[in-house]
């Protein structure tokens, strides 16, 4: 597994599949030759350290980065070879909350919510929106702040209104990108709980970046760690607390109480 | 990677996104509400400083025209220097260089900045078109309002320069104007307002152009915003002085 190419877990009908992909920047090798198939209706964490290209991956798949060389399968569409068009109707089944949530100063809360809708929802009305808003923002405990600036919102805040508006047409992918990074972990552990209650809501396939690897334990289904460019590991929750890989887990043991391991058991990359 | 060859990768990169911007233009509906928001916000925004600069611009030009003509007892000549430098060369470029100070360094650091805050990721995540989203209000207002901002500031230039020539320079109101009314025609209004049309698409290109592909950070973002302002001006500068030549040469 450690080149990359096979595919160590076998997921029935994957809603979205990463076939060979190799990204450089320059001389500096991002990923290479990397496979994997993302669960549909599950939540899926990409873990790994900071600088590994775990945004870029997640970019890759929304097709906002282009690979040197392999696919990006969503569903049947090829995010790598399609026309803009099409990509641009695959990125409606999308959501994505950013880093930084990555929501327009100028707007109030509840019109960021609304502004997918303005574009793709067009036959709704002015109050259809705001009722659809409404109900995303009371989703994420913020429906008081409606009509907040979003200057005057938190961190934490600023993310729960970046979350109600990557769902708010619906999608079936929702993408974080770092959903705890900068939050304290108060607010790390309301925004966990809520990603958890959401995804049951909704059933939704959900794919989160992030380094924190005790969010990832509470809230996955799957988790995968990139490093060196490559998917070192990746399994179901149970499974990955078993892994042999000694990177992945000396990543894993300052947070994680791990199942002894004889050191002749464990591989290196 | 030398000078030489930065500048050219530059100058592809702004032609790539001239033409992505173009496609996306095309292939989109106008987004008329916020190209009359942008017009609005261009043209009122603009307009201040603009009063200002043109009226103390009439002032110099009929104090220097004075001076010059002076002394070859040609004072007569002052309404014609006026005219020809005001209404030809002076109220375009001045125009196009304050709203490139004022409106350009604006969408530069605007769309700069939703760059680095990932803000125009998330419109392509939510499936807009950025540059469509972007540029093409931007453009559709300024083209909307740098020609009349235009004919606004040759009205201000030759208003003021007549004041000066009658209260400050002692010259006969009347044969001023007549001057004026002499060698200026319809035609250099509406030459005025081609180069205004020209300045316009290059001010919002440039801009937008140097926002969109600002560095990281807020540096990045100050360095985008002055690349704007400089290189928007220089080349009004050079075409201004081309589109004489074609227009009046």
């Amino acid at each position: 597994m450690a080149d990359g190419a096979p595919r160590a877990l076998h997921i029935d009908d994957p809603i979205i599949r990463l076939d060979n992909l190799s990204k450089r920047f320059g001389s500096l090798v991002v990923f290479e030759n990397l496979s994997m198939d993302i669960a549909r209706g599950k939540t899926t964490t990409i873990l790994g350290p900071s600088g590994t290209g775990k945004s870029v991956l997640i970019k890759h798949i929304v097709g906002l980065l282009a690979p040197d060389d392999g696919s990006v399968w969503v569903e049947d569409v090829n995010m790598v070879t399609a026309p803009e068009r099409v990509k641009l109707q695959v990125r409606t089944k999308f959501g994505m909350l950013f880093q930084h949530g990555a929501l327009f100063d100028s707007l109030t809360a509840g019109e960021n919510v609304e502004f997918p809708m303005k574009y793709h929802r067009r036959s709704w009305s002015a109050a259809k929106r705001r009722e659809v808003a409404m109900e995303k923002l009371r989703l994420v405990e913020l429906e008081s702040f409606y009509d907040a600036p979003t200057a005057s919102l938190s961190g934490g805040q600023r993310k729960r209104v970046g979350l109600a508006r990557a769902i708010a047409l619906e999608p079936e992918v929702v993408l974080f990108d770092e959903p705890n990074s900068g939050l304290d972990p108060l607010t790390s552990a309301t925004i966990d709980d809520l990603i958890r209650r959401m995804q049951r809501q909704l059933g939704i396939t959900f794919i989160i970046i992030s380094h924190d690897i005790v969010q990832a334990m509470h809230i996955s289904d799957y988790i995968g760690m990139l490093f060196g460019g490559t998917l070192l590991e990746y399994a179901a929750v149970d499974d990955f607390l078993h892994t042999r890989h000694r990177t992945v887990r000396a990543f894993l043991q300052r947070n994680v109480d791990l199942p002894e391991m004889d050191d002749s058991e464990l591989i290196d990359p | 990677m030398s000078a030489i060859t930065r500048f050219l990768a530059r100058v592809g990169a702004f032609g790539l996104f001239v033409a992505a911007f173009a496609r996306a233009t095309v292939t989109h509906r106008p987004p008329v509400e916020r190209t009359f928001e942008e017009a609005y916000r261009i043209g009122v925004q603009s307009l201040p400083i603009l009063i200002i600069v043109n009226i103390f611009v009439g002032t110099n030009l009929a104090v220097q025209g004075n001076n010059a003509f002076e002394q070859l007892g040609g004072q007569s000549m002052v309404g014609t220097f006026v005219a020809l430098a005001g209404v030809r060369e002076m109220a375009p470029i001045m125009v196009a260089s304050m709203v490139a100070a004022k409106a350009g360094t604006e969408m530069a650091s605007q769309i700069a900045v939703m760059r680095i805050q990932e803000q125009i990721d998330a419109l392509e995540v939510m499936a807009i078109n950025p540059l469509w989203f972007l540029v093409t209000p931007r453009l559709l207002g300024i083209l909307l309002v740098l020609p009349g901002l235009t004919m606004i500031s040759v009205a201000l230039m030759l208003a003021s320069a007549w004041f000066v020539a009658i209260v400050q320079l002692g010259l006969n109101g009347s044969d001023f104007l007549a001057q004026c009314a002499e060698i200026t025609h319809g035609a250099d209004l509406v030459y005025g307002a081609i180069k205004a049309f020209v300045f316009a698409i290059i001010i919002c290109l440039v801009s937008c152009f140097f926002g969109y592909t600002s560095p990281k950070g807020p540096a990045g973002v100050g360095r985008a915003t002055n690349a704007a302002v400089v290189v928007s001006a220089v080349v009004c500068a050079i075409l201004n002085y081309l589109m004489s030549e074609l227009l009046y040469g």
